[in-house]
């Protein structure tokens, strides 16, 4: 039978026994990449034909090679009985805003369109080490700068298995897809607002964004530093748990990077939810936006079946032995996406202050008069839109004259949005919280080029996940159903600092009880697809 | 009636810590001699995706420093960025400390030649990054990134020197300072130690802050004091011409001894400062502060007071036995391992072991020759074992051998003859050798003594006692 | 006070020192976003907060390495980096000249 719609977690197992090729599950995972994936993304991509837009487009780079080498290894050690590693022929897929030498990583953004890293991501070493298989690098919106994917400077950008004429989300959305059209078990992604989960819950997968620092950000090229969470996106909880497990851990390149110890995280998964207190808040029933023009806030429902699928997903957790709390206030919730313009905008600017045609990238090829011009000519034409909004809306509220109305202001605000999460998980408090259950997204996946464009519209799809990211709290969003139009809701838990055991143990948990249920039995569009070709 | 006027100098001053290390990453600090472009790693070349690691060496030096400028040592201080754009700044931001530096105030005091001090304060202590070099060559500007991370303190005095002469002395007891503490190897010729330097003139006694002037590329001592007293002039000339002065860079060039206009300031730049996400808050615990400021020597000004209350000597002799830390150590050893007087120790080390590492241009600490040796050698010389002058060369050949002084006078028979028998017989055998001379002096021509002594000491290749010679001389001349 | 709106003088400044140049579309569209996001975030300022509340730099208190040990462990290819520079010259990166240094002496 076909290896690609097997979990991670039993790939690993069956080649580590050696009842499994590694190179077998590799060359099932490419043939399922050729039959569903399509052109990868490229700066000049060809006209696409119809049969194009129904495929998936994860990704911009297969690296084939790399993977069947890293095969060969596994092979080598099982035949040596050497211990393979814990994700021993596991395919797994890179977003590529990581840094892994021996291929180019572009960050979706022509300025690194031949950018060849001498070195590899932390966490991407780790996956090396733990016998996993390189499969390729995703597509992402330019510099992780985006809800949507659609934002890459490599085209076709991903189109969300479920339905190619819906985004995939994103920023990790090649991620997502690529785990959803079963192209690889697992993904690594990043999440700085949202980037893991909101896709993850596009493409109905599995997306954990970790507490901040319990994985290493090196060779992660940077967007917002003090948010940039590296996690895993996979087709179930347990697989997760398996890839967070690798990738989890101190590292001395990052200095940030936490160094309490890694409990394990695939032992807490069945231990069940009695006892355990899993609150619900009517400040993520709704959302807050402003009108672009006087900034004045109104109120907006979101939709319906977000709601529906909390309370259901509030059930099924009642219904084996959980506590659910009502009404937790999390007055300062409404304050994430503001506060994120500008946070992450600062520390973007300054981020792509570094790109200017001098060490590495993209130069423009014009001829120039001088240093400013080869500055201004290559960042012109080597960055997209979103940069280019980025670095301008960072330059604007870190300027000296404004710096304390809003940077400084934001950062306090940062504190009071942590307070909410901290009241609600003091074991001495008025909530006592284990986990905070809420929607990932306002919507279900949108329809193509819908919200492209309209830069504050996209960045409230983040609305309902930015918490964790300013917090520095973990949180996972999982499937729990499907709209009328078929597309995947997906349900987030908060957890308190460190507590991947906790939020992993309550999502397992639901994901086991609801195996059965009618929609778990869909297939992706993009899959059926491949399956009638 | 002439206005008098008075000069006004504001130092800016980046010291090269001499860690191993560059600050962020694992390259080596100096790269004296080395390729372009080959003491470089993703990090301090500013590749995407690379995270700066703090230097634990660099945060101790810089604290220690501050300790001895009797700055207070900041508990928890924050790296910060500072961004623009410059081709010899990879990143396009400097990892440097903005508002919470590691030091905070304190001050150095500078000893005038005329025996006045001055105080001079510090406003800003702090750590940060150095950036890459760039130059021109055959029309194209290049740039090594070698540089990039060394770790540096960048300290800014107050307005408070006010002459090119206090700015020199002000430079030379820094940069003692530093070698002193054994932060910095403070080489300005190397950048160890860089300057420049904010000038400004007003009317005497005035307290206003006139336009100033900035100037770089100053890399010596001797090129601070020439700029500074150059453009204080030129100021004054502008004035008195009725022009104003302008708020120029300027560039010293040694060669000539000019100051070249480089451009007028434009407004102050916005560097849009903010925390180094990258990096965690510095923090020093108090017991570390206590440590680090117990571990702070006696300094150099301090010392020199003492050598001169404690041992008598002159200031001079103590200046420049405190001019350097391991010169000092090493004379307070000899002193104590000597039986001489302090004055005869500090006359030894001035007229023979200063020449001595002059010829081999050895520092104190790098001598063969230990105190033990050297207070040995005076001590052999007072009790006249030896004479001054076999102690003198026996200097060098403790330093050339490494033997211990009394196995080579042992083996070379370099002790006075002390001996009675022994000297009698040489003096017998001079005294028959020259009748003449003994008839002489016993007819009364007692001067000849010192010339029968000579005659004895050539005898003996100067070997006999001098003392003894001359009672034994008299007694049989007498007889 | 703050501006309201960004103006085309503000904003074409902002463009500059961002190292940027944008043709008229981008022009407009950039900064017509940038005036709904300042929009978006106004209410920041609106926001009633205590004196006591700390700003947050990484929202929790990280607990990383202490500082690294001050060992040499030198990059085993610099020459990979240089390789890297899209001009070169010899062991050096190159880049135009510098124009305000070059009007040295005037």
């Amino acid at each position: 039978m076909n290896t690609t719609s097997i979990s991670a977690l039993e790939i690993a197992r069956r080649v580590r026994a050696g009842e499994l090729s590694a190179l077998q599950v590799l060359e099932d995972h490419l043939a399922q990449v050729a039959a569903v994936d399509g052109t990868p993304g490229q700066l000049d991509p060809p006209a696409l034909d119809a049969r194009e837009e129904q495929k998936v487009h994860a990704f911009i780079q297969v690296t084939a090679d790399l993977a069947r080498q890293q095969a060969e290894q596994v092979e080598a050690k099982v035949a040596r009985s050497e211990d393979p590693g814990p994700l021993a022929g596991v395919p797994v897929s890179i977003k590529d805003i990581f840094c892994v030498q021996g291929t180019t990583t572009t960050a979706g953004s022509r300025i690194l369109y031949n950018f060849r890293p001498p070195y590899t991501a932390t966490t991407v070493a780790r996956l090396e080490q733990a016998g996993a298989l390189i499969l390729g690098k995703t597509n992402l919106d330019e510099f992780t700068y985006g809800s949507s994917s659609e934002s890459s400077a490599f085209q076709p950008h991903p189109n969300n298995p479920w339905n190619t004429q819906h985004v995939t989300g994103g920023s990790s959305g090649g991620s997502a897809a690529a785990v959803a059209a079963h192209e690889t078990p697992l993904s690594l992604g990043t999440d700085t607002g949202g980037s893991i989960r909101q896709p993850s819950a596009f493409c109905g997968v599995v997306g954990l964004k970790p507490t901040y620092g319990r994985t290493s950000r090196y060779g992660l090229i940077a967007f917002g530093s003090s948010l940039d969470c590296p996690g895993p996106l996979a087709r179930n909880v347990s697989d997760a748990a398996l890839m967070l497990q690798v990738l989890a851990g101190a590292d001395p390149k990052d200095s940030t990077s936490a160094t309490q110890p890694v409990p394990d995280y695939l032992a807490a998964l069945a231990e069940g939810v009695r006892g355990l207190r899993i609150g619900i808040s009517p400040d993520y029933d709704h959302i807050a936006y402003p009108d672009t023009e006087t900034g004045e806030m109104g109120i907006q429902a979101i939709q319906p079946e977000m709601n529906q699928a909390v309370r259901e997903v509030a059930q099924v957790l009642a219904s084996l032995g959980a506590e659910i709390i009502e009404n937790v206030p999390m007055p300062n919730a409404r304050h994430g996406i503001p506060t994120y313009f500008v946070i992450s905008r600062v520390e973007a600017a300054s981020n792509l202050h570094r790109f200017d045609g001098v060490k590495y990238g993209y130069r423009t090829q014009k001829p120039v008069q001088d240093l400013t011009e080869l500055y201004r000519v290559t960042r012109a034409e080597g960055f997209g839109l979103q940069p280019k909004l980025r670095i301008l809306m960072g330059m604007y509220v870190s300027a000296a004259a404004h710096s304390a109305h809003y940077y400084q202001k934001a950062l306090r605000v940062r504190s009071l949005i942590r307070a909410d999460f901290e009241q609600a998980f003091d074991p001495t408090g008025p909530y006592r919280l284990d986990v905070l259950l809420t929607p990932t997204t306002p919507t279900t996946a949108f329809r193509r080029k819908e919200v492209l464009g309209d830069s504050v519209l996209m960045q409230y799809s983040d609305q309902m996940t930015v918490g964790a990211n300013h917090a520095g709290i973990p949180a996972i969003s999982i499937p729990a159903g499907l709209d009328p139009q078929g597309l995947p809701i997906g349900v987030q838990f908060f957890g308190n600092d460190f507590r991947e055991d906790l939020i992993l143990r309550v999502a397992y948990t639901y994901e086991q009880a609801t195996q059965n249920a009618a929609w778990r039995q869909e297939i992706p569009q993009a899959l059926r697809a491949a399956e009638v070709k | 009636m002439m206005t008098q006027y008075e000069i006004v100098v504001g130092l800016e001053t980046h010291i090269q810590l001499n860690t191993k290390t560059k600050i962020f990453c694992s390259c080596k600090a100096d790269s004296w001699g080395a390729e372009p472009n080959t003491n470089i790693c993703p990090v301090c070349s500013g590749l995407p995706g690379v995270l700066p690691v703090l230097n634990a060496e660099a945060v101790q030096k810089a604290a220690l420093l501050a300790a001895a400028m009797h700055a207070e040592i900041n508990p928890v201080s924050y790296f910060d960025r500072k961004n623009y754009f410059y081709p010899d700044l990879p990143k396009g931001y400097q990892i440097t400390q903005f508002d919470e530096p590691i030091g905070k105030g304190g001050y150095l005091d500078v000893h005038m030649p005329d025996g006045s001090t001055r105080r001079v304060h510090i406003h800003k202590l702090h750590l940060e990054e150095d950036a890459g070099k760039t130059k021109i060559e055959a029309g194209k500007r290049l740039v090594d990134f070698n540089r990039c991370g060394v770790p540096l303190v960048e300290m800014v005095t107050e307005p408070e020197l006010h002459s090119g002469e206090e700015a020199a002395q002000y430079l030379t007891e820094l940069r003692q300072l530093l070698r002193w503490i054994g932060v910095s190897e403070a080489d300005m010729e190397r950048g160890h130690l860089r300057c420049d330097a904010n000038v400004s003139i007003r009317e005497a006694g005035s307290t206003v802050l006139n336009t100033k002037t900035e100037i770089k590329n100053m890399n010596s001592i001797e090129s601070v004091r020439q700029a500074i007293t150059l453009e204080a002039q030129r100021q004054i000339a502008a004035v008195e011409a009725g022009e104003h002065v302008e708020s120029y860079t300027l560039d010293w060039d040694a060669d000539t001894g000019t100051l070249r206009k480089m451009r007028s300031k434009e407004t102050e730049a916005d560097y849009r400062y903010f925390r180094e996400p990258d990096l965690l808050p510095v923090k020093l615990s108090e017991e570390e502060i206590a440590r680090i400021q117990s571990s702070l020597p006696e300094l150099p000004y301090t010392r020199k007071m003492r050598f001169i209350a404690e041992y008598q000597l002159s200031p001079y002799d103590a200046d420049i036995l405190t001019s350097e830390r391991s010169l000092s150590d090493y004379f307070e050893k000899a002193v104590r391992l000597s039986s001489a007087a302090p004055k005869t120790v500090s006359n030894w080390m001035m007229n023979d072991l200063l020449r001595l590492m002059n010829d081999l241009g050895k520092s104190a600490a790098e001598l063969r020759l230990r105190p033990a040796e050297l207070a040995e050698i005076i001590d052999m010389v007072e009790s006249g074992k030896i004479s001054p002058a076999t102690g003198k060369t026996l200097l060098k050949k403790v330093e050339e051998s490494g033997q211990k002084p009394a196995e080579i006078v042992a083996a070379e028979g370099l002790g006075l003859i002390g001996d009675e028998d022994a000297l009698r017989s040489q003096i017998a055998a001079v005294l028959s050798e020259s009748p003449g001379e003994v008839a002489a002096f016993k007819a009364g021509k007692e001067s000849l003594l010192g010339w029968f002594v000579g005659q004895v000491m050539r005898r003996t290749g100067g070997k006999a006692d001098p003392k003894r010679t001359r009672e034994l001389l008299l007694e049989m001349l007498k007889k | 006070m703050l501006p309201e709106k960004i103006t085309r003088e503000m904003f074409d400044k902002l463009v500059s020192l961002a190292a940027l140049e944008l043709d008229e579309e981008e022009n407009e569209y950039l900064r017509t976003e940038l005036n709904h996001q300042l929009a978006a975030v106004k209410e920041l300022s609106e926001i009633p907060i205590d004196e006591d509340v700390q700003p947050s730099l990484h929202g929790i208190e990280c607990q990383g390495n202490p500082p690294r040990k001050d060992e040499w462990q030198p990059f085993p290819d610099p020459d990979a980096i240089l390789a890297l520079a899209p001009e070169r010259e010899g062991r050096y990166f190159v880049v135009p000249e510098i124009a305000h240094l070059s009007e040295e002496g005037q």
